[in-house]
């Protein structure tokens, strides 16, 4: 073994060829969902032609539009109900320097160390004895409990990092209580709840193990309706509304923005020691 | 005092404070102990039910849900689920870390493209990312093409379903989840902290060994967490990928709760994984724990 002089080691080539394989493997299926999904044949993965026939008969689906505004709507209410309820408890948690903060923060993150499907089976069991009939309302609510740890996440992060002498030069220029909020920290946190509400929205519009417990009929989602159509074979169909989410997801980006997604998933700029 | 909706203000706790803060924390307490803590509580009881002929739950206490358990049946779901999960785990953190310290390790600018590469697909709809591997491995399919053309088939060969197509989707669903936490711990570590340890005569794996892991250990814990608490719940892949021929726990609790309509044996699979996921994660927490106290 020679003595690490090298500038580039062997094993840097080899692992970072090995990284640009894994980024390119990531989207070898996503491509392969958008180039099909213009496949003339009914066969979904034998190409023979060009065609858009797929998105006419996804247009005039009436059964799967109906489970998509279904989503839409419970995925709306999820998300503004977490967003509302992140922001509350973190301007809330932030006044009390106490114990209780940690027991209050350790329940509210429990959902993301329970599996989901535990969490789901548990929703159902609760519903079942108090008799609470399945629908759209106990979906939000399923929704909400899966959404919540991440909105939280996200505007807690934000919040920390406001400066403190921010709220004093407020207090000191007269502006306390609501005007405080409106003037001061809602705008500095807009940016963050956007990104919350846009992170809430996304996780229960995929969402497909806690509504599998907490629906009802007449409140089937989407991914519900896909994943059971799924079990009786890939229709051209489901790969041509696979590429209108593809590109729902490419909106969203662009909506939040590469730095603030970043500082969102990977927690800011600062150093780790 | 009153209060201010800003933090850092200081003042004595009065009791418009505390109700305020109380008033502002209840929708998500509320949420938490009716809809999480409250229903779990429900599911571990449930466990220990007895249940009539139709299989609905008759109160009392019995240990005979746990008894059931011990059928080779269930006890292989158990052990198979907890080898997927730890397998696609393994795989993810690894491929997670050398993905990781690729883009750490690139100028500023190109970070944040490359950190774009990865955001999409992260975003993109679990259940699209699911069946796109159908259309990949489908006989007469592009990979099939591929092999084709290589040579390491001839005609029409598919590996769906299987428990390798089952595998790939598990890694690919949990791969870009896995990235992020490991690339944060990696992100802003001064160059110069792996060129000196090349200049005292580090080798490349000591390199890594030594000095890049350590740091990149809370990341990874991170990454254990959410990778492996979500696998082990996972139903949906192994029914379009595997074919649903090789259960997992997750199928297990969904034919319990939604065929069998058998609750309190549902339930208590479903104390079972929170147990064996709590065991997990405490291991996972010494053994990190002991390294830490070794570096």
């Amino acid at each position: 073994m020679t003595r690490g002089k090298p500038r580039v080691h062997v094993m840097d080539r080899i692992s970072a060829w090995l990284a640009r394989g894994v980024i390119a493997f990531l989207y070898v299926p996503i491509v392969a969902v958008v180039v099909l999904s213009f496949n003339a044949s009914d066969v979904t993965y034998r190409w023979t032609g060009f065609s858009t026939k797929w998105y006419a008969e996804l247009a005039g689906d009436t059964d799967l539009l109906a489970t998509l505004l279904t989503s839409v709507e419970v995925a709306v209410l999820a998300a503004t109900l977490a967003t509302v309820c992140g922001l509350l408890a973190a301007m809330g948690l932030n006044r009390l320097r106490s114990r209780f903060r940690g027991v209050f923060m350790a329940g509210l993150f429990l959902p993301l160390v329970v599996p989901e499907i535990v969490l789901g089976v548990a929703l159902l069991s609760i519903f079942g004895a108090l008799h609470v009939g399945l629908g759209m309302g106990t979906l939000v609510l399923g929704h909400l409990v899966v959404t919540l740890p991440y909105a939280a996440l996200i505007v807690f992060g934000a919040y920390g990092s406001l400066d403190p002498s921010l709220g004093e030069a407020a207090a000191d220029l007269g502006c306390r209580g609501w005007t405080a909020f409106r003037k001061v920290t809602f705008p500095l946190l807009r940016q963050a709840l956007a990104a919350a509400w846009l992170l809430s929205f996304t996780i229960s519009f995929g969402n497909i193990v806690m509504s599998t417990f907490t629906n009802g009929v007449g409140s089937t989602t989407l991914p519900l309706r896909v994943y059971s159509l799924l079990k009786g074979g890939l229709t051209p169909e489901i790969n041509a509304l696979g590429t209108l989410l593809v590109l729902f997801t490419f909106l969203i980006i662009v909506c939040v923005g590469v730095r603030q997604m970043r500082q969102v998933l990977t927690g800011g700029n600062r150093s780790p020691q | 005092m009153t209060s201010t909706a800003v933090p850092g203000t200081t003042g004595a706790p009065g009791v418009r404070r505390l109700a305020l803060s109380a008033a502002m924390l209840a929708p998500a307490g509320v949420v938490t102990l009716a809809l999480v803590v409250a229903p779990l509580v429900l599911v571990i009881r449930n466990s220990f039910a007895r249940t009539d002929a139709y299989g609905n739950v008759q109160g009392g206490f019995t240990l005979d849900n746990y008894g059931r358990l011990a059928d080779p049946v269930f006890l292989k779901v158990l052990g198979y689920s907890l080898g997927v999960a730890a397998a696609t785990t393994v795989a993810c953190l690894v491929l997670g870390y050398v993905v990781s310290y690729y883009v750490a390790s690139r100028p500023p600018q190109r970070q944040l493209g490359l950190l774009l590469l990865i955001i999409v697909p992260f975003w993109t709809d679990f259940l699209v990312r699911t069946f796109a591997w159908i259309n990949l491995l489908s006989p007469g399919g592009p990979v099939n093409s591929v092999t084709d053309a290589i040579g390491l088939t001839s005609g029409p060969a598919g590996w769906i379903p299987s428990q390798g197509a089952s595998f790939i989707g598990l890694v690919y669903a949990f791969l870009p989840t896995a990235i992020f936490p490991i690339y944060a711990s990696l992100r802003g570590i001064d160059p110069s902290l792996s060129e000196a340890a090349r200049d005292l005569g580090c080798g490349w794996w000591r390199v890594h060994g030594k000095v890049l892991l350590p740091i990149a250990r809370p990341g990874l814990l991170a990454a254990f967490l959410l990778v492996f608490v979500p696998t082990l719940g996972v139903f949906v892949i192994p029914v379009l990928l595997g074919g649903g021929k090789d259960q997992l726990v997750g199928n297990l609790i969904v034919t319990l709760y939604t065929e069998f309509r058998d609750q309190p044996m549902g339930a208590a699979v479903s104390v079972l994984l929170l147990v064996l996921l709590l065991a997990c994660l405490a291991a996972a927490g010494v053994v990190t724990r002991r390294l830490r106290r070794k570096a």
